[in-house]
Parts: C-alpha cells; sequence; structure tokens
C-alpha cells in the first residue's frame, strides 16, 4: 500500500498539451475517481502513472519513493485494462499466475495464491479455460485477480466496466469498491461515466482540457460544483444566468431577468458579478399552478409558475420541461405519482440550499443543459 | 476451384503419370509402365545430397529471412496506419522487378569486378568471391523472399494487442520478457505461415540458384531441369520432382504439427 503524489505533472504530445500542471494526492487506501469527458487527460494521467508514459514536467510519487522515471515492471502496480488485455494463450489459471512468475514467487506458492485469487473473485472451476472461452463478466473478473494477486502498492482502473452490459456493469461497481476496501489499495479509477464516478470513488476528480477541474467527495461535487462546465457534466442541471446583488457568508442573493433568486455559493461571488445558477432538476417541488408565469423569490425559495410543455415518464420519475415567462425553460423530475400532463399551470419552489451559483461568463441561453 | 484444377492438379497428374513411363530416346516417353525411374531416383545417393543441400539452403533463408523479417515487421505492425502504407509499399517494391532482373543486378554487385568488391578492395580487405557459389545462392534467396516474411509476420503482429505488452510490463515483465512470453508466441502463426511460405519458394527456387550460382551449385531443381531438357529423360525428371513434391510435403507437414503444438490456445 502506497499513497500517491501526483505532482505539478504536464504532458505533451507534440504542441498538444494532454495534461497540464495536474497536481493530486491520494491518501493510503483511498479511491478516486477521474473523471472527464474523453481527451481530458484523465487516461493520460492514468498511464504516467503506471509507467507507459513520461511525464514532460513533474513528479510522480508512491508514498516516499519517486517513480516518475521508473520502468513500469518496476513500479508494483496492479492495472485493468478496459479491454482487460488478458493473454490469449494463455489459460485463466496462467493469466494470473504470470505477475507472480515474474516476481519468481515459486510454484507451490504461486498455484496456492492463484487459487485463493480465483476463489475471491468466484472464478474458480474456470482456471483451465482460455480467456475466449469465458463470458465478458468473468473475463473482467479475471483481469482484476491478475492485478490484486500481485499484492500492488496500488491499483489503476482504466473505465474496467466500459465493456460490459448495463445490468453487470451496476452489479461490478459494488464488488469492485468491496474488493477495493478490502484490499485497503489505493486506487485510481478511471471513468467517463458520472454515475460509476459517484457510487465508488472517495473523491471525485473531475478533469476537463487536462486540467483538474475539481476535486472533492461525491457529495461535494454534486452539489457545490466548481463551475458551469462541471454542473453541466455531472448529472442534469438547469443553469440560470444573473448577476450578484448580496452575498452574506455564502448567503446569495442574484438578480436574473425574470426576477431575485434566493442561492448558496462561494464568498468570493461579489455583487455585481456575472454568475450562473445551478439548479438540479430533482430540487424543484412541484405543485398545481395558477397565476401568471413568472419568477418570484419568498424568503429562502425561489418559485417559479409556468407550465408543463413535455413530460416524460420514466418509471419511478417523471421528467418534466416547464415553461415560465420569457423562454425561461426548466427541467424538473419528480416522484411519479400525480402527474402534470402538457398544458397544465404549474408552480415549481426550489430552496436557496439547493440553488448553487457558479462563478462564470454567461454561456448562451439559459435553457437546461442535459 | 477450377483454376485450381487445370493449372496445379492436372498438370502434376500428368507428371504423375509420366513418372511411371518408359525412357524414349525418339520421343519423350514410351507408353510402357515401369517402377524403373523411382528405383533410380530413391538408389542413387547423389540424387539424396542434393535434395538435402536444397532443403539445406530452404531452411537457412527462412530462418534468416525470419530473424531479418522480425523487426521490420514488428515495427510496421506498430507504425501509424499512414506509415504503414508506405513501408508496406517499400517492402514490396522490389517484387515490382522480375526475379530475374533482381538476379542480374546481384550479379552486378557481387561479381569479382562489382560494386561490392571494388569497394572491399579500395578498403584493403581485398576481393571475395561473391557468387557463382552457395554465398551468392544465400545472398539471392534471402533478398527475393524477405517480402513475404515480413508480409506474413506484419499481419500477424498487427493482430497482438499492444496492451498486451503494457499488462504484461505492469506485471512485472521486463521489455525482454514481454517479448517471449507475449508476443512471440502469439505472432506464431504468422512465423508458421512465413517459414512454410519462404521454404517452399526457397525449395522450388530455380532463377536465383542457377543465376547467382552459376552451375556451381546444384539444387533439386536444376538437376529436375537438366534431367528434363539436357538428358531429355522426361521420366526421370517426372519422378525427381515428385520425390522432392514428396518431401517437402512431409517435412511441412511435420513442421506444421510441431507448430499447432507450439500454438495451442491461440485462436
Amino acid at each position: 500500500m502506497a499513497s500517491i503524489h501526483i505532482e505539478e505533472v504536464t504532458k505533451r504530445f507534440g504542441a498538444i498539451t494532454a495534461v497540464d500542471r495536474m497536481r493530486l494526492d491520494l491518501q493510503e487506501g483511498e479511491l478516486i475517481a477521474f473523471l472527464g469527458p474523453s481527451g481530458c487527460g484523465k487516461t493520460t494521467t492514468l498511464r504516467m502513472v503506471a509507467g507507459f508514459e513520461r511525464p514532460t514536467a513533474g513528479a510522480i510519487r508512491f508514498g516516499e519513493q519517486d517513480v516518475t522515471n521508473l520502468a513500469p515492471e518496476r513500479r508494483n502496480v496492479g492495472m485493468v485494462f478496459q479491454n482487460y488485455a488478458l493473454f490469449p494463450h494463455m489459460t485463466v489459471t496462467q493469466n494470473v499466475a504470470y505477475g507472480l512468475q515474474m516476481r519468481a514467487v515459486d510454484a507451490s506458492e504461486v498455484t496456492r495464491r492463484v487459487e485463493a485469487m480465483l476463489a475471491k473473485v468466484q472464478l474458480n472451476g474456470l482456471g483451465d479455460r482460455y480467456t475466449r472461452q469465458i463470458s465478458g463478466g468473468q473475463q473482467q473478473r479475471t483481469a482484476l485477480a491478475r492485478a490484486l494477486v500481485i499484492n500492488p502498492s496500488v491499483l489503476l482502473l482504466d473505465e474496467p466496466l466500459a465493456n460490459l452490459d448495463a445490468k453487470l456493469r451496476e452489479e461490478m461497481r459494488f464488488y469492485i469498491r468491496e474488493l477495493q476496501r478490502e484490499f485497503g489499495i489505493t486506487t485510481i479509477y478511471v471513468t467517463h461515466d458520472q454515475s460509476e464516478a459517484l457510487v465508488l470513488a472517495d473523491r471525485i476528480a473531475v478533469m476537463m482540457d487536462g486540467e483538474l477541474h475539481q476535486l472533492g467527495a461525491p457529495k461535494e461535487i454534486y452539489e457545490r460544483p466548481a463551475s458551469a462546465r462541471v454542473a453541466d457534466f455531472i448529472g442534469l442541471a438547469n443553469l440560470i444566468a444573473g448577476q450578484v446583488t448580496s452575498n452574506r457568508d455564502g448567503a446569495v442573493t442574484i438578480a436574473s431577468q425574470w426576477g431575485e433568486i434566493a442561492a448558496r455559493g462561494g464568498s468570493e461571488l461579489g455583487a455585481g458579478k456575472d454568475v450562473l445558477v445551478c439548479v438540479r432538476p430533482e430540487a424543484f417541488t412541484m405543485s398545481e399552478g395558477s397565476g401568471a408565469p413568472g419568477l418570484r423569490r419568498e424568503g429562502d425559495f425561489t418559485v417559479v409558475t409556468g407550465q408543463v410543455r413535455e413530460l416524460a415518464y420514466l418509471g419511478s420519475i417523471v421528467d418534466y420541461q416547464v415553461e415560465a415567462a420569457g423562454g425561461l425553460s426548466l427541467r424538473v423530475q419528480a416522484v411519479a405519482g400525480e402527474e402534470f400532463p402538457p398544458g397544465s399551470p404549474v408552480e415549481l419552489r426550489f430552496p436557496a440550499h439547493k440553488t448553487w451559483v457558479v462563478g462564470s461568463k454567461p454561456v448562451s441561453g439559459n435553457g437546461p443543459s442535459v | 476451384m477450377v483454376m485450381l484444377f487445370f493449372f496445379f492438379v492436372l498438370p502434376y497428374a500428368n507428371m504423375l503419370y509420366i513418372s511411371f513411363l518408359t525412357r524414349a530416346y525418339d520421343e519423350p516417353y514410351y507408353h510402357v509402365a515401369t517402377l524403373a525411374n523411382y528405383a533410380n531416383v530413391l538408389s542413387d545417393g547423389f540424387n539424396w545430397e542434393i535434395i538435402g543441400l536444397t532443403f539445406w539452403f530452404a531452411i537457412v533463408t527462412a530462418a534468416a529471412t525470419l530473424a531479418l523479417s522480425y523487426p521490420v515487421a514488428y515495427f510496421m505492425a506498430r507504425s501509424s496506419s499512414k506509415r504503414k502504407g508506405i513501408l508496406l509499399a517499400l517492402v514490396l517494391a522490389p517484387l515490382l522487378v522480375g526475379v530475374v532482373v533482381r538476379s542480374y543486378g546481384w550479379m552486378i554487385l557481387l561479381s569479382d569486378t562489382g560494386l561490392v568488391n571494388q569497394f572491399l578492395n579500395w578498403m584493403g580487405i581485398g576481393a571475395r568471391k561473391l557468387m557463382y557459389n552457395q554465398t551468392g545462392v544465400w545472398i539471392g534467396l534471402i533478398h527475393v523472399y524477405m517480402p513475404f516474411m515480413v508480409i506474413s509476420l506484419m499481419n500477424a503482429l498487427s493482430d497482438v494487442d499492444p496492451e498486451l505488452e503494457k499488462a504484461s510490463r505492469s506485471l512485472g515483465a521486463s521489455a525482454w520478457t514481454t517479448f517471449w512470453r507475449v508476443v512471440w508466441p502469439l505472432s506464431l502463426p504468422g512465423v508458421a505461415a512465413g517459414t512454410v511460405l519462404v521454404f517452399v519458394l526457397s525449395v522450388s527456387a530455380y532463377v536465383i540458384p542457377s543465376l547467382l550460382g552459376g552451375y556451381n551449385v546444384l539444387t533439386a531443381p536444376l538437376l529436375i531441369v537438366q534431367a528434363v531438357m539436357d538428358l531429355f529423360n522426361w521420366p526421370l525428371g517426372s519422378a525427381l520432382a515428385m520425390v522432392l513434391f514428396a518431401v517437402t510435403v512431409g517435412t511441412i507437414t511435420l513442421f506444421n504439427r510441431i507448430m499447432s503444438r507450439a500454438m495451442k490456445g491461440i485462436a
């Protein structure tokens, strides 16, 4: 086990900067998800930690050991690849034994540890199969077993669930989390799937354009995104443009073109600053409405009246598109039950503590971002 | 299939038929069945010596092209598709020129007063006999058949996922161990295909041994052509060809059996 320290790491490929002065410390036993759209630099960073790429600048340490220029085979990392990269000419047992053989563990010990590990990932009895003779889920567990059996200092997972079907993916999330806790191993988990990151990670590192945009616990990332882009990438967000009128210790009042909004935000957002107000679709309380469409403040709440334009029934929830005055369009998700058909007037209430202000240049439009 | 029948099965059947006929002097052969040709071929130690030499040439050529082509093929397989295209064109370019022309090209370079020997003289090393002997045949065979090996290997190596090498490294294997434990075994189908191809081509090579060996080096195809053209003994030539064919097929079968054991587990 070891902590991982990524220190001002930059990686350039020719003129392209894939990772820009990335700085991140993982504590021992922690699982951090690198989350971001493709091309954000998360995989490049992982590959630098694994040793497949050398940083252009900066350093990587495992605990006290500087591994920046260490060959991958000397880092003692366990890695699970997106396509698993299982050796096709070897059986499941041979795949799992490979890393131990490279460490010159003696044969009887190899057999014992491989068997124990296969039992742990519920692959007993499949040891003699070639990897193409087992299912995707079994391949994925073989890859995990192969990475874990060597007792690695750190575990690196590169989109490990991307090739599984939806149901299996869901199961494997919890499975990986359990396994990681049990081994207590410091883990980096690369994914572009926000729900995967939210479920699995102790902390999430949101990366965009080669930069670390936000680092925090899943709840923090979701409820208090650092920017409109982060808000937009993690879950669904209604973004409403406005201007700060007052900010008292994070209780922020926003003037928008439709009216005043009560919100929370960072203390750095001074009066006069252009901002975006982020409201999650599930933050609204929806009821039958009356009166002219519009937006007004009622103490620590903001109330919007408008009309349902569309709805989509999603089983446990209903997804609404609500049209308020002046082109303000909001996406609302409510628990299924009483539904409001298109055209019905509704009232939406959202509390200030579920309304988060992000400092940002106004983006074009103000409709919900999906 | 029709092509195969007319251009492969039929000529071979014809040759097989002729190999059982009796030698004649006023016409190609008499239609009298005999086993004398085979008795002749099989009992003459000289024939076996020539077949042995021919196989020796073929085995060494296959081994040498394999060793020379592997790095080239690996580099190509790991190149971007654009660069791969250019390299492939370069590897295949020699095939655009007929083997006779290429052999004459080598003769210009390798002859006693050729470019290579001029250079060796100038260096003070002194001229060497580089053709009309085995050396010339080696050079010719290896050069001419290398593209076939490169292509076979490149196809196989392109199918080896680079992530497998990374996985091996991350598990603690050095680059060298990774090669022997992962890349090499997975490339065996290409190694087998290329080796068989080059072996067969080398066994049956006629132009290169005749031009660069200058009839100082006698290989089986030269012997067969001599029997047919110079001795005008069609049945004997046919019998020789059939024996060469049988021994070659036997060798390849044995080789494939060994290789398929080595490749157990690969798709």
